[in-house]
């Protein structure tokens, strides 16, 4: 087993950030004998705080990754091997590497190894092209590839073209890439001090702490990790990693979670229908202490279904982006989960500025729609090797593209995306509002809604839904329309189906694939 | 084919792609439900005159006698009562 570097010298080198409360080192809290909860405050960056919690107990379960356990130990001794495999590339000091993010604890201790070692790392999803990775590696001036083999092991492929020295901005841990549903992905590099500040608010409002298990279904290159993974490991949690292949089996994922028995559960709306359809109204998960829904909006059916499954537990719906980390967060009980009404996005997570800017960007208070526009402390300040945010009163600003409403008693309720807005005869629709009320419909169970080009009307909005029976006319869920929405939102044509609708990677409805069937 | 039966298949055929004519309730509110919206009522009124022989400048057209099957229904038949082009279409 490889000696552990001492969690300070990680430390070096990082400017403390200002919106970090000071905390002991995690050597003080080792001294002092606390917790590995205590030991990693907000602030210290995920390989110091692993570290940290692997020397306090180092035996216990770091990672639970098909049937199997990785100990922290092993995950640290893992790490160990891998680093010194890094530093004998000889890669100038600070350059980044592209790690291919498939799930397992390897790869996890893989990216432990980068971070310990002070080396930025670009997360790639597995399900990415050689060309789009090719020109993410480019870049991000990444040195090369590595894909983790087995413990500390893993495949290096050099990049073909060697790049310069990358401009990132100092500090830089990780890199996520957005999601690029339209061109090519965007980078986000993200500070150790960003992401520290959030494992470190992470583990606060969920109470993250040794033993806590923790599910973790999104892959390891989506920003949902930040928290599944690396908050937990952070303060000497375990980590249950859902196997990708199988992230879409209702039945598998019910057995997951009634085996492993998780405390706090995080994922996409879809991850909850899969396993409200498993569980059936049967099965509890007691459990859970923590369900937090993040994506996009979940349905209100769906929602509704919620506490029987997790009796137990507190539900949460978190507002988030890749660019600016999670920004606002609403938690509820049973009785807001079953009264189908809009959640509102919540209150600001601490640290986090908002404001709703309108059309002409700029900023308005009072009732009314308009564009979120967030500073959180964990976000990046612009993407790599592209714009940087916009700064104002010392602060840059992310502009989220989400459309907001604020009512008369601060509220804030999320409305859609600013570029899913389409004119119907000069009225301003957002499609997704379109689609909500389709889901509001409790004898609907999936809907997309897209907008196809008309000469005379600007636009035409066609529904796709699938009924949960087959007694659902078009009529029916026309008229269910015309009670929720302003005449122009309602869809011109309703296209009922039986199958499932197409979804993408992200489980989300695949909009693009439904207006090409449409127009074909 | 009824007065009734021949506009609901039209309005079906023309605007309700995929819902059987004996399905739209002759009293379903066709303005407020975006089944008609202010394009389409143009249309329909062009159809009515057309396939009716209403004559429509001398009509005074108001948007509720496109409401629903019925209104269509009752609009067509006050309209062509005591004309020559009733026995016609209604065959």
């Amino acid at each position: 087993m490889t000696s552990l570097p001492p969690a300070d010298a990680v430390e070096a080198g990082q400017p403390a950030a200002d919106a970090a409360p000071a905390g002991p080192s995690p050597a003080d809290a080792v001294h002092a004998g606390l917790s590995p909860a205590d030991a990693a405050p907000a602030g210290l960056s995920p390989a110091g705080a692993v570290h940290a919690a692997a020397r306090l107990a180092p035996e216990r379960v770091a990672v639970v990754h098909r049937g199997g356990g990785t100990s922290f130990a092993e995950l640290i001794a893992a790490s160990g091997t891998a680093r010194t495999a890094l530093d004998a590339l000889g890669l100038p000091a600070g350059q980044p590497i592209a790690v291919r993010a498939a799930k397992s604890p390897q790869t996890v201790a893989l990216i432990l190894a980068c971070f310990a070692a002070a080396r930025p790392v670009l997360l790639l999803s597995v399900d990415l092209g050689a060309q789009v990775a090719g020109n993410l590696v480019q870049r991000a001036g990444c040195a090369g590839v590595a894909a983790a083999t087995g413990d500390g092991a893993f495949d290096w492929v050099p990049a073909p073209v060697p790049a310069g020295p990358p401009d990132l901005p100092p500090d830089t841990c990780l890199m996520l890439t957005t999601s690029g549903s339209t061109g090519v992905p965007k980078i986000v590099p993200l500070t150790g001090a960003a992401l520290g500040r959030f494992t470190g608010w992470a583990a606060d409002t969920f109470a993250l702490g040794a033993g806590t298990r923790v599910l973790s279904h999104a892959p390891l290159n989506f920003d949902l990790s930040l928290l599944d993974v690396w908050a937990t490991l952070a303060h000497g949690g375990t980590v249950v990693l859902v196997d990708p292949d199988r992230a879409a089996n209702p039945a598998y994922l019910l057995d997951l979670v009634s085996t492993t028995r998780p405390h706090v559960v995080q994922a996409v709306p879809m991850f909850y229908r899969l396993l409200v359809s498993a569980a059936d109204g049967g099965h509890t998960v007691p459990e859970v202490r923590h369900v937090v829904l993040t994506g996009e909006h979940t349905p209100p059916t769906l929602r509704a279904a919620l506490p029987e499954l997790f009796p137990g537990a507190v539900l949460h719906n978190v507002y988030g982006c890749t660019e600016t980390n999670d920004s606002f967060i609403h938690s509820f009980g049973a009785d807001e989960a079953r009264d189908g009404a809009p959640l509102p996005l919540g209150t600001p997570l601490p640290g986090v500025h908002a404001h709703l800017a309108g059309d002409d960007g700029e900023p308005f208070d009072g009732p009314g729609t308009g564009e979120l526009v967030v500073s959180t402390p964990f976000q990046a300040v612009g993407y790599l090797a592209g714009d940087r945010f916009p700064v104002r009163a010392g602060r840059a600003w992310y502009r989220t593209g989400d459309l907001v409403t604020r009512d008369d008693r601060g509220r804030l309720v999320l409305v859609g995306r600013t570029d899913f807005q389409v004119k119907i005869r000069g009225v301003r629709v957002s499609l997704e509002e379109v689609e909500q009320v389709l889901l509001a419909h409790p004898d609907v169970a999936e809907a997309a809604v897209v907008a196809l080009p008309d000469a005379a009307a600007g636009a035409r909005i066609s529904a796709v839904l699938r009924p949960r029976s087959s007694g659902l006319t078009s009529l029916q869920v026309r008229t269910w329309c015309a009670q929720h929405l302003t005449r122009a939102a309602i869809p011109a044509v309703f296209d009922l189906r039986s199958a499932p609708l197409p979804v993408g990677v992200t489980g989300k409805v695949d909009r693009a694939r439904l207006t090409k069937e449409l127009t074909a | 084919m009824s007065q009734t039966q021949e506009i609901s298949e039209y309005l079906v055929t023309r605007y309700l792609p995929g819902t059987p004519a004996d399905e739209l309730p002759a009293d379903y509110d066709l303005l407020d439900n975006g089944v008609i919206d202010s394009l389409s009522l143009l249309e329909l009124v062009g159809w009515v005159s057309e396939r009716y022989a209403v004559a429509l400048d001398q009509i005074d057209l108001n948007p509720d006698d496109f409401r629903s099957v019925t209104a269509v229904d009752s609009f067509i038949t006050r309209n062509t009562q005591g004309s020559d082009t009733v026995a016609a279409v209604k065959e």
